[in-house]
């Protein structure tokens, strides 16, 4: 007997009418969610995530056409009954937790508004249910978190407040839009685990949109692949991402770097961009970018059954598991020694940062002089880059990493502290060869391009403030260098705002390495893009590396792409490396403990959910009190006692070259086991 | 808050003092000497010498300054020089004037200018908000002298329906004709600003209707009406105050404009007076008066931003 689905979806279309014709932003998706499941919904941005959970609230936009055979909700149609049932029996989660709450009124406000609203009850009864549903979500001292304001809360905790406010009705249905991107690991690991019990306690149906594969492995059951406005492939979570079929989900998930698989050599992205969704195709509208395409392609195609799963695609049979091409040729590569003289040397750099201003203030009813707060964003660091080596740098945000990689590039000054470039000390106000020799690629190609000025500016600006090149031989430059980037020379008159955002990073990258750098800070600098761009664009940086002998640090807060690219790794925690070592030694035991939560946070593709062991840590960095001794004191799930808040930890060497800063003697750090499943 | 309030406070006192300074400076480091100006063109070099000694104006300038800054710390802004009677009370009763003018307008800027950027907001795109878009631009770019010289000549000239210049107490003549005397002013000052005013509200409430917060509200279910009262206009309003305390100074050029242009015995046209007429103490004190009404005012727009905005009101991050 089949339960009737909590939500049922057949042939839903969106087009968003516009000046150069239609926008066709869903075409006849078709999906189910039976309660207590949770399907998943990924694809590259723009493919139609967030249209279709918009046009599931009743709220795509102004102007938008819908269109559906059906859209029922629990046997009503969500067409005429969206807006009397969401906040209701919908409950909606929003990516960014900072910008979802309102910022002007307190949380328990925010939270109690549904209950007052949909469920007639009192303010206060609503208020104090808000606490109880603060609780239930793991916020300690709800009944003062009640009376906060968004800005007095961490990210994690609003994130929880979003959630204890989209839970407020018991809604059967909850719908995720990226609930945990904007999170750091650590605390999206207990967001996950939130998810995961309210999904088993209560029973509630969920949408997950996320371009996370390992989050959708550890969540979902179902799996829902959207390209460009149709599902590409629809089946059982763990089938589709053990065995994908279509193309389209084959290279998703062949381009993610993956932090339990090391260095794998190249990573395959999938060439090319989303079609234009304005012109019709009906055939397969992946076929420009599928290895796989033939002249057969373009005919309409229909999303069959195969292989226990739905596969919009008439060759996946017959391409079975041939092997994508990007990754076919991609043995690893020779064990590559970057020389052993270091090309860069920090020692002792430090930073602090002043919260606020001094000023006069009113205390005990006399004037006295307020000191500002004070943050060491950077303390005491010290580490060294070799010719030709990349050093990943991770960390959670907020501990310090962005703030080192300006320090090391003299963008921003130490308060204390040496810096040695190619054996000679680089000072505050260094050399212009220095600046020729040492550049940066930023996080947000979007705000780090000048709109008003062409690639071809960009480009010639360098060489010509370091007097490389004039006149026709800069001409030659510029292209060699878009040619370096993998862009056609015709890109030299565009404008930022006429590439997409792989091409604008690949524009930030061809400009710091206009100046022919020995040394390039990389901050972020795949973190905005979707997973098909980011391998193209990891694969350009380490190809450079090769060819050009390039040495990086590189910044991210994505273990997988540290572990992907590094030989080196760096693990910092509020202002201070903790441990530091070749990518082998810091991605297997011996781990500092703080290194052990982060690696176990990480959510893997292929573990289906079923990671053996997960550290968890409560609260978030930004919560810890600077003391004398350990900072990660606080939150260790290992702290000894007493010590670790009082005494700074010593450097154990685990082996040559490997630093982690613990009390724990070394054999305990030894013993721990992997956090990474296999580990590389 | 109270840390809050006193440490604005201070700020007010000390830019009130900071302006003494300046306006003190500015005065005695003109050409020309007070006592000449006092005794007439004619007056011979010896009378000059004498009246300068009995004035102390041979005086170390330090000496003078204090003189009169501690004079005006008990409230005596010294004599009129050309009217011969005390500045204080002159300058009392022209603000007193300039106060209801300056008021009646400020309310009526913040309440029509929200009262239309927030329609305009809402029916964005609409022909309504087109028309009042275009009205506004006229509005801001056109001086107020122009509107006040085109009010005159329609209601004053040629429709005669209100009195083009002049001032009735409202003793003297009932509410009627006190009321008729500021209504060209007051609309001629009002009219610029509020469409200043409603050109910000508009912007930072299309802001804030775009921003996720109110999605998020809709997608609790809120109804339109909550969306847009509880979670959009909070947030909108905040800049706008801040577009209000700056538009206080330009009030005040314009009430300088206004009361000339329509002869209304306020503290604008004292200023000019006692500028055109050499008289030192009016004119120092007047401006000082000034000044202290728009550090207030400004006062006032922090508290009350203050008052809207939790981070202010709660400090940093818990």
């Amino acid at each position: 007997m089949a339960e009737q689905p909590l939500l049922d979806v057949r042939d839903l279309s969106l087009r968003y009418p516009g000046p150069r014709g239609a926008v066709r932003a869903l075409e006849g998706v078709s999906l189910s969610l039976s309660r207590g499941r949770v399907m998943g919904l990924v694809g590259e941005s723009g493919s139609g995530k967030s249209s279709l959970v918009m046009a599931l609230l009743g709220l795509p936009g102004t102007g938008a056409v819908l269109d559906a055979a059906s859209m029922q909700f629990d046997g009503l149609d969500l067409r005429q009954q969206a807006a009397a049932l969401r906040g209701r029996r919908i409950g909606m989660v929003f990516q960014d937790p900072g910008s979802a709450l309102n910022p002007a009124m307190t949380i328990g406000a925010q939270v109690a508004e549904p209950l007052v609203r949909h469920l007639r009850m009192s303010r206060q009864d609503a208020l104090d249910r808000a606490a109880a549903l603060l609780t239930e979500v793991g916020i300690a001292r709800a009944e003062s978190v009640v009376r906060a304001y968004p800005h007095q809360l961490s990210g994690g905790m609003k994130q929880r407040a979003v959630i204890a406010t989209a839970l407020a009705c018991e809604p059967e249905l909850l719908l995720l839009d990226e609930p945990t991107t904007a999170l750091d690991v650590t605390v999206e690991a207990q967001i996950l685990d939130l998810l995961d019990r309210l999904r088993r306690e209560r029973g509630v149906g969920m949408l997950l949109v996320s371009h996370n594969l390992g989050i959708v492995d550890r969540l979902c059951d179902d799996l829902t692949v959207l390209y460009a406005g149709r599902v590409v492939e629809q089946g059982a979570a763990a089938t589709l991402l053990a065995a994908p079929r279509h193309p389209y989900t084959r290279g998703l998930l062949a381009a993610v770097p993956r932090a339990d698989r090391g260095r794998m050599g190249r990573l395959a992205p999938i060439p090319g961009g989303l079609p234009d969704l304005t012109r019709p195709d009906p055939g397969c509208n992946f076929r420009p970018r599928c290895a796989f395409a033939l002249p057969s392609c373009a005919a309409p195609q229909a999303l069959a059954p195969q292989d226990g799963r739905l596969v919009r695609c008439h060759r996946a049979e017959a391409v079975g598991l041939a092997p994508l091409p990007g990754v076919t040729g991609a043995p690893p590569p020779p064990p590559r020694r970057p020389s052993d003289a270091p090309l860069l040397i920090a020692t002792e750099l430090t930073k602090t940062f002043r919260l606020g201003r001094p000023g006069l203030a009113l205390r005990g009813g006399r004037l006295a002089l307020r000191r500002p707060a004070e943050l060491r964003a950077v303390d005491d660091v010290s580490f060294h880059v070799a010719r030709g080596e990349v050093l990943g740098l991770v960390g959670e945000s907020g501990c310090g990493k962005s703030t080192l990689g300006r320090m090391v590039l003299r963008l921003l000054g130490a308060d204390a502290g040496r810096l040695r470039f190619d054996g000679q000390p680089v000072t505050d106000r260094p050399a212009v060869e220095f600046r020729r020799r040492a550049q940066i690629v930023f996080q947000n190609p979007n705000s780090s391009l000048n709109p008003r000025q062409t690639v071809e500016q960009a480009l010639r600006w360098p060489l010509v403030r370091f007097g490389l090149a004039r006149g026709a031989a800069a001409d030659r430059e510029v292209d060699r260098l878009l040619e370096l980037v993998r862009l056609p020379s015709s890109y030299r008159a565009r404008y930022p705002h006429q590439m997409s955002g792989g091409e604008k990073q690949r524009i930030g990258i061809a400009r710091a390495l206009a100046s022919r750098p020995d040394f390039v800070v990389c901050d972020e600098a795949v973190s905005a893009l979707d997973v098909s761009v980011q391998a193209a664009v990891l694969n350009l940086l380490s190809d450079l590396r090769d060819e050009l002998g390039l040495a990086y640090l590189f910044i991210s807060h994505d273990i997988g792409v540290i572990a992907h690219l590094a030989d080196r790794i760096a693990v910092m925690y509020r202002g201070a490396i903790v441990e530091i070592g070749t990518a082998e030694q810091v991605l297997s035991p011996a781990y500092h403990p703080y290194t052990e939560a982060l690696l176990s946070a990480v959510p893997l593709v292929g573990s289906g959910g079923r990671a053996a062991r997960r550290v968890r840590l409560t609260g978030d960095a930004s919560a810890v009190p600077d003391g004398a001794g350990c900072r990660f004191a606080p939150r260790c799930p290992r702290r000894i006692g007493g010590v670790c808040d009082t005494v700074p930890p010593p450097v154990r060497q685990p082996a040559p070259g490997h630093r982690i800063a613990c009390h724990l003697p070394l054999e305990t750090l030894a013993a721990i086991p992997p956090a990474l499943g296999e580990a590389a | 808050m109270a840390g809050f309030v006193g440490r604005r406070l201070l700020s007010v006192v000390a830019i009130v003092w900071a302006m003494t300074v300046l306006v003190f400076g500015i005065v005695h480091l003109l050409p020309g000497s007070v006592a000449h100006m006092i005794l007439g063109e004619f007056a011979t070099a010896d009378a000059i010498a004498t009246l300068e000694r009995r004035l102390g104006l041979n005086d170390p300038l330090w000496l003078q300054y204090w003189r009169w800054f501690s004079a005006l710390l008990r409230g005596d802004f010294g004599l009129s020089l050309t009217m011969d009677r005390p500045a204080g009370p002159l300058i009392l009763e022209a603000l007193g004037r300039s106060a209801i003018l300056a008021g009646i307008s400020i309310v009526l800027v913040a309440l029509l200018g929200m009262a239309l950027g927030i329609h305009s907001a809402v029916k964005r795109g609409s022909v309504e908000d087109q028309v009042l878009t275009i009205a506004q631009y006229v509005f801001i770019a056109i001086p107020e002298f122009f509107w006040c010289i085109l009010a005159i000549l329609l209601f004053a000239s040629w429709l005669g329906w209100l009195p083009a210049t002049g001032y009735t107490p409202m003793g003297e003549g009932g509410v009627l004709r006190w009321a008729s005397h500021l209504v060209l002013p007051v609309a001629t000052l009002a009219l610029g600003l509020t469409a200043h005013v409603s050109r910000m509200v508009r912007s930072s409430m299309l802001e804030a209707l775009d921003s996720h917060y109110v999605l998020a509200a809709r997608a609790k279910g809120m109804p339109e009406r909550v969306v847009l009262w509880r979670h959009a206009l909070p947030n909108a309003l905040l800049p706008a105050i801040t577009v209000l305390a700056i538009d206080v100074g330009l009030l005040i050029g314009g009430i300088v404009v206004a009361e000339t242009v329509f002869s209304y015995p306020g503290l604008g046209r004292l200023l000019i007076y006692a500028i055109e007429n050499q008289d030192l103490p009016l004119m120092m004190g007047g401006m000082i008066v000034v000044t202290a009404a728009y550090a207030l005012a400004n006062l006032v727009a922090d508290l009350l931003y203050a008052l809207l905005n939790p981070r202010i009101r709660y400090g940093g991050a818990a």
